[in-house]
């Protein structure tokens, strides 16, 4: 019964060892150029949504703006 | 690009009030959504890594787009809109970096010591830990020369060709060539010291 409980003990041993090598392997990367690293990087980097937010902001801002100026001035600039 | 619309906000229910409130930019300017969404990437990222901070990039990207809205009538069809962009990004950045260094001193990786090192920079790059990447790059990055920076940030784009960057950063193509050979070799020897 021991030996039984400690040859499973050894082949999860062996299985967690395993996974952590192949999980290290995915982690690692070999890139052939700087280029192809700067380009997965920035594949890699999110836009933050809080842009498109500010500038939907101000935009509207400047759409807001320009539909209050007096006609004179739209038209003289 | 002209047509641009004004609409009001759509709210759904179920939305937070936060949500509600947020404005779409593609209720705003259909158009210039369009265009935003096909280049916020590349223009962020390009400040991202020149600037080297998330909200001065978050600020710089706005401000760009902001700048490209205003001007976009005087956008003219010979060059790319990405290239339009990436124009206003360098010469914003630019601007901000000028004023940043007036308060800081920045290092930069040595000519000599690169043109001297044996380290090939066609040889590929390893990398353990794709966690860490960004922050490695930008360490390598900031230890450049500014136009090697955004030299090889530039051409890591697919879309542009030698040409429109060599016109975006005012110089020959043959000098283009000949600096990005030396760019990549300094990012090399700077890459191996970040591991």
């Amino acid at each position: 019964m021991n030996q039984h409980t400690k040859k499973l003990e050894q082949q999860q041993k062996q299985q967690t060892t395993e996974t952590k090598l192949t999980e290290q392997k995915s982690a690692a990367r070999e890139f052939s150029s700087v280029e192809e690293m700067l380009r997965f990087d920035a594949a890699q980097t999110q836009v933050p949504s809080s842009i498109e937010v500010r500038l939907a902001e101000s935009v509207q801002k400047e759409l807001a703006a320009r539909k209050a100026r007096p006609w004179w001035k739209k038209l003289f600039g | 690009m002209s047509n641009l619309a004004v609409s009001t906000v759509l709210t759904r229910p179920g939305m937070d009030q936060d949500a509600q409130q947020r404005l779409e930019l593609r209720s705003v300017a259909p158009d210039f959504a369009e265009l935003y969404c096909a280049h916020s990437r590349q223009i962020y990222y390009l400040c991202l890594r020149v600037l080297g901070d998330h909200a001065l990039a978050e600020d710089a990207t706005h401000d760009v787009f902001l700048k490209a809205w205003r001007h976009r009538a005087e956008f003219r069809a010979e060059s790319s809109w990405r290239t339009w962009l990436y124009r206003i990004a360098i010469n914003h950045c630019k601007n901000i970096r000028r004023a940043w260094s007036l308060r800081h001193i920045q290092p930069a990786a040595d000519d000599a010591l690169v043109a001297n090192a044996s380290v090939d920079s066609s040889s590929p790059l390893h990398v353990l830990e794709l966690k860490e990447l960004g922050e490695r790059i930008q360490k390598t990055l900031d230890q450049l020369p500014a136009e090697y920076k955004l030299l090889l940030l530039l051409v890591a784009d697919d879309q542009l060709s030698y040409e429109q960057i060599a016109a975006l950063t005012d110089q020959t193509i043959d000098a283009v060539r000949g600096k990005l050979h030396r760019a990549r070799k300094a990012f090399a020897i700077e890459f191996q010291k970040t591991a």
